[in-house]
């Protein structure tokens, strides 16, 4: 993913400011961008009741978007202060990273980034404050909702199975003709093809590297207990990775 | 568009009080404070007769406290503490004055764990509070050098490459000087402004007589707040960050200058317009004689500048505005001149988008979004977008 042209930004943001009145460009740095204001919607969910409501917020634009994506930030503390979605500086957590590069593919604009994930963030939020549960589920913290992402996304068996397909990603990106990491047995172009691409193209070097980190520290925290047992293969792709890495120097 | 300037006023008044430190927090500054001061009392001093006199300098002085910002993120209050030690000049020296506060300081356990670097003036406690923004306490180690009987002058110390010396100051006097300009304001403000402080704050205060004078807030300190947090945010993302007008001349001017004017907008205004008046001095040209008159910001005829210290003539507060080429005094008139337009002329914005991109800019989104409803529509039900969810995301946390 390539830094946006001056150009091609400037018309993402027209669109967003179009759509969403409320907002304004407040800054514009060497460092980033950063769009701020009133954000009202009206949004519905199939199966759920509409939901109307207003947030001031504040959206800081990476001078490297889209390879990084921006941060979104609630300014007038509606968000209660404790929420667990929510950063002690007003940061909101939209989502596990992948989930949150996929999502923003759809429309992977700044609008996209609003109205697809900024505005069911905030509708999410909303419904829970009136009825005590998520209506989108919520993802666990830290490197379990990383890696039960992948196990729900893949329709993994286990822990251990999350941890060869991060593997395979790290080591081969996508390959039509290697043995699917989920252990299906099948060549991956007939079991997960499509979403193991899908993953692949919405890794970034960065969060591929954080997804193995997470994963594999979760993984080797059940191994410990005797909760999980890892295969001698995939013991040595991990140290050899590790190496290549040079996360851990293995001699 | 034009807005209405009582609802403007209003808004700004709304905003500085975004900006400022909540009555919770301030309760909470005054007692950490006020534990480093307990502390300090109770210490043994080598040739110290008498009791030390600890003191609160500066904005939590002053009332003009400003949630400071660097890189748009909010950092911790500064509150700057003054510790005068009973001693004669000619019986210390700084380097001691200074030696005997810091090591009084870290006998203490918890502030040896929380103090940082030596300061030049100072010794730096740092407290992060759970809830929010922390707190730093400056404290600076001072004795007496009173010019007569009744003077509240001090000697603080100053520490430089070679050694260390005694720096002039009087911050007693500069914070009577102060109040005696916002005296009359404060007189006509307190009585409604207690009130509504106990009802917001009602688990903090139980009575309106428990509301300190401290946190009561008149139109001079509202517009001292505003210029404050405007200059932090005009002078953030440049490289003249080093020649921001300090808040001292800021705080001087703005109290020389005002007029007991009854609503923000019009002190900030009268304020800002008599500074801009002064600009034609970096010319070298001449200005309007009744200000001359006041003398409040001079232009020697060596060139260099010069505002006093109210309190102490001798004091320029000036006196580094001539250094690289009048940086700092360029810098002042111009972030004035910013100040004018986006604020003051913010009345006269055409477009609700642009006001708020301006005063957001400015005063920052946080404080200024909140209270945009004041001063510009809003949108109207038919503007408000659409939004069908499908396949969304679930909300996470990265520990």
């Amino acid at each position: 993913m390539e830094r946006l042209v001056r150009r091609e930004l400037q018309s993402q943001v027209d669109e967003l400011l179009s759509k969403h009145r409320g907002l304004a460009v407040i800054s514009e740095t060497d460092t980033e961008v950063i769009v701020a204001g009133k954000l009202p919607f009206e949004a519905s969910a199939d199966g759920l009741e509409t939901i109307t409501g207003s947030f001031d917020i504040e959206i800081r634009i990476p001078n490297d978007y889209p390879k990084q994506l921006p941060q979104a930030k609630e300014l007038g503390n509606q968000i209660d202060s404790d929420y667990e979605h929510r950063y002690t500086d007003g940061t909101l957590c939209l989502a596990v990273p992948i989930e949150e590069r996929r999502v923003f593919a759809q429309q992977p604009t700044l609008l996209g980034f609003v109205d697809r994930l900024i505005v069911p963030y905030l509708y999410g939020y909303s419904f829970f404050k009136m009825y005590g549960y998520h209506p989108f589920d919520e993802a666990e913290h830290g490197y379990e909702g990383v890696l039960r992402h992948y196990m729900d996304f893949l329709e993994l068996k286990n822990e251990v199975a999350a941890l060869r397909v991060i593997c395979f990603l790290f080591e081969h990106g996508y390959r039509g003709h290697h043995d699917c990491p989920c252990g299906s047995g099948l060549i991956v172009r007939k079991c997960h093809g499509p979403a193991l691409r899908e993953l692949h193209e919405n890794h970034t070097s960065q969060t591929r590297r954080r997804d193995f980190i997470g994963i594999l520290q979760f993984c080797a925290a059940k191994i410990e207990y005797g909760q999980l047992t890892m295969p001698d293969r995939l013991r040595n792709q991990v140290l050899r990775i590790l190496n290549k890495t040079k996360l851990v120097k293995t001699n | 568009m034009t807005i209405d300037t009582k609802a403007f006023s209003h808004f700004l008044e709304q905003v500085a009080s975004e900006i400022d430190i909540p009555p919770g927090k301030y309760q909470q500054a005054v007692e950490r404070y006020q534990g480093v001061g307990r502390w300090l009392e109770e210490g043994i001093y080598p040739e110290c007769t008498g009791d030390l006199s600890i003191y609160p300098q500066g904005s939590f002085r002053l009332g003009t406290v400003v949630k400071p910002i660097r890189d748009g993120v909010e950092t911790s209050y500064d509150i700057d503490l003054v510790c005068e030690l009973p001693l004669q000049k000619s019986g210390t020296t700084p380097q001691s004055v200074k030696a005997m506060v810091g090591s009084r300081l870290r006998e203490n356990r918890t502030y040896a764990k929380l103090m940082d670097h030596e300061g030049r003036r100072c010794w730096t406690l740092e407290y992060a509070e759970q809830e929010g923004v922390g707190f730093h306490i400056d404290v600076l180690p001072a004795i007496p050098n009173p010019r007569g009987l009744l003077d509240t002058a001090i000697a603080i110390t100053d520490k430089y490459e070679n050694g260390y010396s005694w720096s002039a100051s009087n911050p007693r006097g500069f914070g009577e000087w102060f109040d005696r300009k916002n005296q009359a304001a404060f007189a006509l403000a307190v009585t409604e402004q207690k009130q509504r402080i106990q009802r917001n704050a009602s688990l903090i205060f139980a009575s309106v007589d428990e509301v300190p004078d401290r946190l009561v807030r008149t139109p001079l300190q509202r517009a001292i707040q505003l210029m404050k947090r405007h200059r932090d945010l005009h002078f953030n993302n440049r490289t003249s960050n080093g020649y921001a007008p300090i808040s001292i001349i800021i705080t001087t001017l703005a109290a020389h200058l005002y007029e007991n004017e009854l609503d923000v907008y019009s002190t900030l205004s009268g304020i800002v317009n008599k500074v801009q008046a002064h600009a034609a001095l970096i010319e070298g040209r001449s200005i309007d004689h009744s200000l001359a008159t006041r003398g409040l910001i001079q232009r020697r005829p060596d060139g260099t500048w010069y505002i006093g210290n109210p309190v102490n003539s001798d004091e320029n507060f000036a006196d580094r505005w001539h250094e690289d080429n009048h940086a700092r005094a360029r810098a002042f008139f111009q972030w004035a001149e910013a100040l004018q337009r986006d604020v003051l002329h913010a009345l006269s914005m055409e477009d609700s988008r642009v006001l708020n991109e301006h005063l957001s800019r400015t005063l920052g989104a946080s404080a200024v979004t909140k209270h945009l409803g004041l001063i510009a529509p809003p949108l109207q039900p038919q503007d408000v977008p659409r939004i069908h969810i499908a396949e969304p995301a679930k909300p996470w946390r990265d520990w």
